[in-house]
C-alpha cells in the first residue's frame, strides 16, 4: 500500500460530533414542529384533539430515535474503545 | 479479531473500488429520464398545473397515483429487513441492505410527488408554519417523516461495521468512512450495543411502516366519496404496499446481481423464498380486492355502482382488468412452482406486479373523481407528456440515487454474511435442538 | 350571531343562468377561454346543473343552481392542511387565496364539486372588474363566498352612517339578479326572516342531506302544478 498521511483523529472525532449532533437536531426539530402545530391549533381554536392525539404517538417515537442515536454514539464511539474485551 | 478474508468479498467491494463503462452508460440513460422530468416540471412550474390532463372534476391523477405507488414500494425494506430479522430468518442476510436502501431512496421520491402536485409549491412552507393536524395530509407528513428517520437509522446502523471495513481496506475517501464508522473496532461491547440498537429499530420500524401506508390511504378514505369512504382502505393499502415492495425488491436484486456479478451471494433459493412471499401477498391482495368490490356490489348503492361499473365494464375496464391480470393471474401462474427457472419466473411476475400495482393506485384515484355525485358535465382524464415525463424522471431519479449508493457502500452486508457463516450455523442448530423433544434444561 | 343561508325554489327556476353571469361579473370569475373550457376547466362559482329524469328523458329536466352550499359541517375544511379554508362564525365557508397551496384536497372532498381550481393564470387586471373582490393567481382554489364582500360593505356603510346594519341590505349577486326571484337569501338564525320561513316549508329539501354536511342552501322541490 502506498503511504497515506494519517487522517487526524481529532478531525474525525469533531466531524462525528457534527454528524450525530446534526441527526439529533433533525429529530429534535420534528418534535419542535409538532409542538408548534399543537400551539397553533390551540390559538386558532381549531380541532386541538387531532394535534394532541397525533403528538401522543409521534413524539415518543421521535424521542426513541434520539435515544437510539445517543445510545449508539455513546456505546460505539465515545466509550467503545475503552471496553475492549 | 481476525476474519478469514473471503476472496468473494472482493466482489462486494469491487463496485466501490472500480467503475466500469456500464455505470456511465446507466448514468447517461437515467440522466435523460431525469432531464425529461426536469423539463416537464419546469414547464409546469412556470405555466401552472393546466399543462397536465387534470380538470374539473378529476383534480388528482398521475402525481397522486405516483405518490401512493412510490410510498408503497418503500415497504420492501421494512418487511424484509425488520420482520425477517426479528423472526431470525437466515436467508435475509444478503438481501437486507438492498431492501433498506430502496426504502430510504424511494421515500424521497414519493414525498416529492406531492410537492410536484401542489398548485403553489412556493408555498410549501405553509405546511410547516400553518399545518392542521385534522387534515390527513399532515398525518402523512408526520408519518412519512418518522418513517424516513427510522429507515435512515435502520439502514445506517447495520452499515457501521461495513463502513469500518471500507475505512480499513480502502485508500480513498478515508475521512468520509472514518467519520461515518463512528470509531467502530468490532469489540464485544460495541457489537452488543449495535445489535441492541438494531433490534430496537427493527421493532419500531414495523408499526411506523404500517402507519405510513394506512395514513396514505386515509387521504382517500376520510372523504365521503363513493368507493373511497371504505374502512378496508388502511389494511388494503398496507398489503398492497408490501406486495409492490417485494416485487420492486426482486427486480432491483436481479438487476444488481447481473450488473455486479453477485451470483455467489444471491442464489436461486433467495428468489424462491421471495417468490413464495410474493405469491402469499398476491393471494392476500386478491382477497382484499375481492372483499372490497363484493361489498360495494352487494350493497348496490347507486353512487358506488356508477364507479363500480366504470371499472368493471366502463371506460376504466382496460386498466382494471389489466390490474387483475398483472396482480393475480400472472403471479399465480408464475409463482406456484418455483423449482425450475426460478429467477426468470420471479422476475416476470415482479415486473407484472409493479405495473399492476401502479394500475391499482390509478384505478383507485381516478374513477371515483370522474363520477361526481351531482349531475356534472363529465370529463375524461388523459395524462399529458408532462405527467409521463414527471413519472419517468421520478423513476430515473430513484434509480440514480440507488446506483450512486452502491458506488459508496457495499450493497450486500459484508459483516452480516460473515456472521452468518461463522456464528449462525451453530446458533440455528442449537435453536432447532431446543424445539425437539427432551428435558427442559435448568437455567444456570 | 347571524347564520347566512339561501333558499332556491326549483319551481321558479327557469334555467336562464342569470345568476351564473351575475356571479361571474360580481366576483371577477375569469373566463378561461374556449380551449380550456373544452378541457373541462370552466370556473363557475354558481353553476346550473341539469338533471334529467331517468324514466322520462325528454319531458322532465330539472335545473339546479348550485352555489357553494356553505355547509355547517364542511367536509372541505376538515381536510385542508393549511387553514386556507375555514367556516367563519356566521356560517360562511371562507377561502383564503394567499394561504392556499393548491393541493386540491378540498376539491376531492367536496361532495358537491363546489370548488374550482386555477389551472393557469386565468386572471389579469382589466377595466370593469369589481374592486371589492381580489383576483386569484394560478394554483389556488376558489369558490362561492355568498358575496361576502357585500356583507362587509353593508356593515361598513351602516357603521359610517351610524345606524344598525339591516340584514336585508346584504344580498348576493345571484339572488339579486334572478328574474324569477327563485333565490332568497337571509339570516337562517332569525325565525322571522323570509329565508328561515321558506326553509321550514314542506317542499324544502337539502342536496345529499344523508351525508351529514348540513348545507345552508336549501332547495324547494317542484310543487303539484309542475306535472310530477
Amino acid at each position: 500500500m502506498e503511504y497515506q498521511p494519517p487522517v487526524s483523529d481529532r478531525l474525525i472525532r469533531r466531524l462525528q460530533w457534527i454528524w450525530v449532533g446534526g441527526a439529533f437536531l433533525l429529530v429534535g426539530g420534528f418534535i419542535a414542529w409538532i409542538v408548534h402545530l399543537i400551539v397553533a391549533s390551540w390559538r386558532l381554536d381549531d380541532v386541538i384533539q387531532a394535534s394532541v392525539g397525533i403528538s401522543i404517538v409521534a413524539i415518543p417515537i421521535f424521542l426513541v430515535f434520539m435515544g437510539v442515536i445517543f445510545y449508539v454514539f455513546w456505546g460505539v464511539t465515545l466509550h467503545g474503545r475503552k471496553r475492549e474485551d | 479479531m481476525a476474519h478469514e478474508r473471503d476472496d468473494h468479498e472482493d466482489i462486494l467491494l469491487a463496485p466501490i473500488e472500480r467503475t466500469g463503462p456500464g455505470f456511465y452508460w446507466a448514468v447517461a440513460f437515467l440522466s435523460l429520464l431525469i432531464l425529461w422530468g426536469a423539463i416537464a416540471y419546469s414547464v409546469q412550474y412556470t405555466q401552472g398545473l393546466g399543462v397536465t390532463g387534470l380538470h374539473q372534476p378529476v383534480g388528482w391523477g398521475f402525481y397522486v397515483t405516483n405518490f401512493v405507488f412510490f410510498i408503497g414500494i418503500s415497504h420492501a425494506g421494512t418487511l424484509i429487513s425488520a420482520i425477517l430479522r426479528l423472526s431470525k430468518a437466515e436467508w435475509r442476510r444478503p438481501i437486507t441492505r438492498m431492501a433498506e436502501v430502496i426504502t430510504c431512496m424511494v421515500i424521497f421520491i414519493g414525498a416529492g410527488q406531492i410537492l410536484v402536485d401542489l398548485g403553489r409549491p412556493d408555498r410549501m412552507m405553509n405546511v410547516l408554519h400553518h399545518g392542521r393536524y385534522q387534515s390527513p395530509l399532515l398525518w402523512d407528513a408526520t408519518s412519512i417523516s418518522a418513517y424516513l428517520m427510522a429507515s435512515l437509522t435502520y439502514l445506517y446502523l447495520p452499515m457501521i461495521p461495513d463502513i469500518a471495513i471500507l475505512r480499513d481496506r480502502l485508500s480513498k475517501r478515508k475521512l468520509f468512512y472514518s467519520v461515518l464508522a463512528l470509531g467502530w473496532t468490532g469489540t464485544e461491547h460495541q457489537q452488543r450495543v449495535l445489535n441492541r440498537a438494531i433490534a430496537i429499530m427493527a421493532v419500531l420500524v414495523i408499526p411506523i411502516a404500517v402507519s405510513v401506508h394506512s395514513v396514505v390511504s386515509f387521504v382517500f378514505s376520510m372523504t365521503l366519496q363513493p368507493a373511497w369512504h371504505s374502512t378496508i382502505f388502511g389494511p388494503y393499502f398496507v398489503v398492497g404496499a408490501i406486495f409492490s415492495g417485494i416485487a420492486g425488491l426482486i427486480v432491483t436484486m436481479i438487476i444488481f446481481r447481473k450488473a455486479y456479478g453477485l451470483h455467489y451471494y444471491l442464489k436461486p433459493i433467495h428468489f424462491r423464498y421471495l417468490g413464495q412471499l410474493l405469491l402469499i401477498m398476491a393471494l392476500l391482495w386478491f382477497y382484499f380486492t375481492f372483499a372490497e368490490y363484493l361489498t360495494g356490489y352487494y350493497g348496490a348503492e347507486p353512487e358506488e355502482m356508477k364507479v363500480f361499473w366504470a371499472k368493471f365494464s366502463g371506460p376504466f375496464s382496460p386498466f382494471f382488468w389489466s390490474m387483475v391480470l398483472c396482480n393475480f393471474v400472472i403471479p399465480l401462474l408464475c409463482l406456484t412452482s418455483l423449482r425450475q427457472h426460478t429467477v426468470g419466473k420471479v422476475l416476470f411476475a415482479s415486473l407484472a406486479i409493479i405495473i399492476g400495482m401502479w394500475l391499482e393506485r390509478f384505478v383507485i384515484v381516478v374513477p371515483t373523481l370522474s363520477y361526481p355525485r351531482l349531475p356534472f358535465p363529465e370529463g375524461v382524464y388523459a395524462p399529458t407528456w408532462v405527467e409521463w415525463g414527471e413519472t419517468a424522471g421520478s423513476v430515473g431519479l430513484f434509480a440514480l440515487f440507488y446506483l450512486l449508493f452502491t458506488k459508496f457502500f457495499p450493497i450486500i452486508s459484508i459483516w452480516e454474511m460473515r456472521e452468518g457463516r461463522e456464528k449462525s450455523v451453530r446458533e440455528v442448530e442449537e435453536r432447532i435442538l431446543t424445539y425437539l423433544p427432551g428435558e427442559v434444561a435448568e437455567k444456570p | 350571531m347571524a347564520l347566512w343561508g339561501m333558499v332556491i325554489d326549483l319551481d321558479r327556476c327557469t334555467g336562464c343562468q342569470a345568476c351564473v353571469m351575475a356571479c361571474k361579473a360580481e366576483n371577477n370569475v375569469p373566463a378561461v377561454g374556449a380551449e380550456e373550457a373544452k378541457r373541462g376547466r370552466v370556473i363557475s362559482w354558481m353553476q346550473v346543473l341539469t338533471e334529467t329524469d331517468e324514466e322520462h328523458h325528454a319531458s322532465k329536466t330539472r335545473f339546479i343552481p348550485r352555489p357553494c352550499l356553505q355547509c355547517d359541517d364542511p367536509p372541505c375544511t376538515k381536510v385542508c392542511p393549511v387553514y386556507a379554508t375555514y367556516r367563519n362564525p356566521e356560517g360562511i365557508v371562507a377561502q383564503i387565496y394567499d394561504r392556499c397551496i393548491g393541493c386540491r384536497f378540498c376539491m376531492a372532498a367536496c361532495p358537491y364539486n363546489a370548488k374550482y381550481f386555477n389551472w393557469f393564470s386565468y386572471q389579469k387586471e382589466a377595466p370593469g372588474q369589481n374592486p371589492d373582490v381580489s383576483l386569484r393567481e394560478k394554483g389556488v382554489v376558489e369558490k362561492c363566498t355568498f358575496c361576502h364582500h357585500r356583507l362587509q360593505n353593508a356593515r361598513e356603510r351602516a357603521l359610517a352612517e351610524k345606524r344598525q346594519f339591516d340584514p336585508a341590505e346584504y344580498v348576493p349577486a345571484c339572488a339579486e339578479a334572478c328574474p324569477a326571484k327563485a333565490i332568497v337569501f337571509g339570516d337562517l338564525a332569525d325565525p322571522a326572516s323570509e329565508v328561515a320561513q321558506l326553509a321550514r316549508s314542506p317542499r324544502a329539501f337539502k342536496l345529499q342531506e344523508e351525508l351529514g354536511t348540513k348545507p345552508k342552501v336549501i332547495y324547494l322541490t317542484e310543487g303539484e302544478g309542475s306535472g310530477s
